[in-house]
């Protein structure tokens, strides 16, 4: 299995970047003075080990190289790979099957204890005033930390639930962009031939999705069986497409947001056929998603807003009568978050973050109104070398929540070391509160070169 | 070389010839007024190195590429991480606007996070991104903040081998002081150039905080420009030495350079 995963990784990847290559090789050529192509990269190393049995959840290495070549001022190629090796093999056992992710974005496997992926490679390019972008890349839209209202043009991989930085987490797609000038303003248009959708551990796994609201619901007197999911497979047909406009209006800076696209996380459709069993088929379902940002400066202050409506989300419900028990609804999200520098060399940041379920019906697996809270305080010292900061996320509903202090050294230059902890708490059956004998301590270097 | 120092010498005693006396040196507002309209180019660029060394010794290294235009009265300056990797694609961009009392617009894009963020601009005074000049401090470059300040002439003194004016500035009440961390600054002009050849920085409380020592002047497309500053914080131990290379006058910069999707673009 894992050198057949192994295959289709690279077969995706070949596609992709042949067409991306080919790409390159039709910009212009390069001119006299050109640099020649840049190779760089970062090793990071990380250990986890459990606070309750002191068991170790990872011990992994990441080296990531890039490759910058800019053949001409008006062009750019980039592309970053990924090697990650992990000594434990218990966030993801034995061979993944990442099925939710197309072969043209899948990660390959080389044993249980290496992944590998192409995380970036992409053509840049000027035309006219436009700037074109196409290949492998991350689009990253909104102004929240943490949580995401418009931050969902590319899935993500929950291997370590949200502890990963987005920026690792995030699964890059075959995207092209456009970004056009419209006088002030600035226009980004996408068109992502892609259909991938997020990467949830399978069972057995550390971070395992185990709360209500992701499992299917029981139904008295008959068998469940999740079947596999039907995924969106026309490269085509079933892309996504999007479009933002950002400008800057007497010193607000102010973002309209649009995405067709389907939720990248499954809903359970429930059928029924008279054997005993009721069979659950994970699908993905097509929904526009309307928002925007804002954000300004008010003295030691910056204020940040974020707003996004989904048209049609679906969801479990816990609801015999209900054929499918699944629940349609419009979704409206938001987050608000002030940042205030008062203190000189420090960060107090904080989040409220809302998701209401528009229409009200009974069996929803989670409250109609979903609040989270969000604390962020850090501390610079000696000449920024130190960083001390701690986030808390609380959500209110189910009274659980995470909170991460770390601290981080330069120890020289490129050269960072940290230590942290990721500490759960509340009721299992919160987002958070499953996780709550998952606490766990961190240490870990990153070098780049 | 020499020809400029015969040069500030020249225009020092042409400036103070037989003036012994405070009195008839110029006006401290007037040194800050000549400060200000020194030619310092419509559009600059340059790579910087800056070394930032703490009391025991130890040294980390970052190069930076600083851009920077004037919009008619408007200063906008992006500073954009060449190195070391782990920060490379760092960059900030501040809009300074001429208009007393309004507070500049600044942004940081941080690529961990993919995101540009909009930052407070009210404390000026904060270490700029771990060095020991202050966000201020970067964003003036050798100019100065006239509205905020009394300027005062102290005296003459002999400088390098010049003869520098001595001023000082003094800020205009307790919030201007805390926002911009100092309680005095005082410089050493040169008037050959209206450059400082070295600053020295008290704090609120008047204790000695910092010095600068500006160095290696030379003229860049006909526009006198300091090739090392060397910055020691007296409280901490730390100093930063900004070395400059690359300088150029003469290259009109793209405007969007100076935008949100400049920053988040990085350089080409």
């Amino acid at each position: 299995m894992g050198l057949r995963a192994a295959g289709h990784g690279l077969r995706g990847l070949g596609t992709g970047a042949l067409v991306t290559l080919a790409t390159a090789l039709a910009l212009p050529g390069p001119s006299a003075g050109v640099e020649p192509p840049r190779a760089s990269g970062t090793v990071e190393a990380e250990w986890a080990v459990g606070f309750r049995n002191t068991r170790a959840q990872k011990l992994e290495l990441v080296v990531q190289p890039e490759l910058d070549w800019s053949p001409s001022p008006t062009a750019r190629l980039h592309a970053t790979g990924r090697v990650r090796l992990d000594a434990y093999d218990r966030l993801e056992p034995g061979h993944p099957h990442p099925v939710e992710v197309s072969s043209l974005s899948r990660r390959g496997f080389a044993g249980d204890a290496a992944d590998f992926e192409l995380r970036e490679l992409f053509v840049e390019a000027e035309w006219g005033r436009t700037w074109l972008t196409f290949g492998k890349q991350q689009i990253v839209w909104g102004q929240a930390d943490g949580l995401k209202v418009l931050d969902v043009v590319n899935p993500q991989d929950f291997r370590e639930f949200i502890l990963d930085d987005f920026d690792d987490s995030r699964i890059p797609l075959w995207t092209l962009r456009a970004e056009v000038p419209i006088g002030e303003a600035q226009l980004e248009l996408l068109w992502i031939p892609d259909p991938s959708f997020h990467e949830l551990p399978e069972p057995g796994a550390t971070y395992a999705l185990t709360a209500p609201r992701f499992q299917p619901p029981s139904v008295p007197g008959l068998v469940t069986r999740v079947e596999p999911t039907r995924r969106p497979r026309r490269l085509l047909a079933d892309g996504d497409v999007g479009a933002r406009l950002q400008l800057f209006v007497s010193g607000f800076d102010l973002s309209l947001n649009y995405l067709f696209h389907y939720d990248d996380r499954p809903v359970l459709e429930a059928e029924r056929r008279g054997d005993g069993l009721v069979r659950f088929t994970p699908r993905h379902h097509r929904t526009h998603l309307l928002g925007g940002t804002a954000s300004s400066a008010f003295g030691d202050l910056t204020v940040r807003a974020e707003l996004g409506w989904s048209s049609d989300r679906r969801l479990s419900v816990d609801d015999p009568g209900d054929r499918d028990l699944v629940g349609r609804t419009g979704e409206l999200g938001y987050v608000l978050g002030l940042d205030w520098f008062g203190f000189r060399d420090s960060l107090v940041s904080f989040q409220v973050f809302q998701s209401l379920l528009l229409r009200d019906r009974p069996g929803w697996l989670r409250d109609r109104l979903d609040t989270n809270l969000t604390l962020l305080a850090r501390h610079e010292l000696m000449n920024e070398r130190l960083r001390a900061e701690a986030i808390w996320i609380h959500n209110l509903n189910d009274g659980d929540g995470l909170v991460r202090p770390k601290l981080t050294y330069e120890w020289r230059t490129g050269l960072s070391v940290w230590v942290g902890a990721d500490i759960f708490y509340g009721r299992g059956d919160g987002v958070f509160g499953e996780f709550d004998g998952r606490d766990r301590a961190t240490l870990g270097f990153e070098w780049g070169f | 070389m020499r020809s400029r120092r015969l040069l500030g010498t020249l225009a020092a005693f042409a400036l103070l010839a037989g003036a012994p006396a405070t009195a008839e040196l110029p006006a401290g507002d007037e040194i800050a007024r000549r400060i200000n309209a020194r030619d310092d180019g419509e559009s600059m660029s340059r790579t910087l190195e800056m070394e930032l060394i703490d009391k025991r010794g130890s040294k980390r290294v970052r190069s930076a590429r600083v851009l920077r235009r004037w919009f008619g009265e408007e200063k906008r300056l992006a500073f954009y991480y060449l190195s070391p990797k782990t920060v490379e694609d760092t960059a900030f961009l501040v809009h300074d606007h001429s208009e007393v009392g309004r507070e500049d617009d600044q942004w940081l894009y941080l690529p961990a996070l993919r995101k540009v963020r909009r930052i407070a601009a009210r404390d000026r005074g904060k270490n700029f991104l771990g060095t020991d000049m202050s966000y201020e401090d970067m964003k003036n470059e050798t100019r100065v903040t006239r509205s905020d300040y009394t300027w005062k002439t102290l005296r003459e003194e002999a400088c390098d081998d010049t003869v520098c004016l001595v001023l000082e500035a003094t800020p205009l009440d307790a919030e201007i002081a805390r926002a911009v961390g100092y309680g005095r600054i005082t410089y050493w002009i040169d008037p050959a150039m209206w450059i400082a050849r070295k600053v020295v920085y008290d704090d609120v409380a008047l204790r000695h905080k910092k010095t600068a020592l500006l160095s290696e002047f030379r003229e860049v497309n006909g526009i006198w420009t300091v090739h090392v500053l060397e910055v020691r914080n007296h409280q901490t131990g730390h100093r930063t030495v900004f070395r400059s290379r690359e300088v150029d006058y003469q290259t009109q910069l793209d405007p969007d350079r100076f935008t949100e999707r400049g920053l988040r673009r990085g350089l080409p």
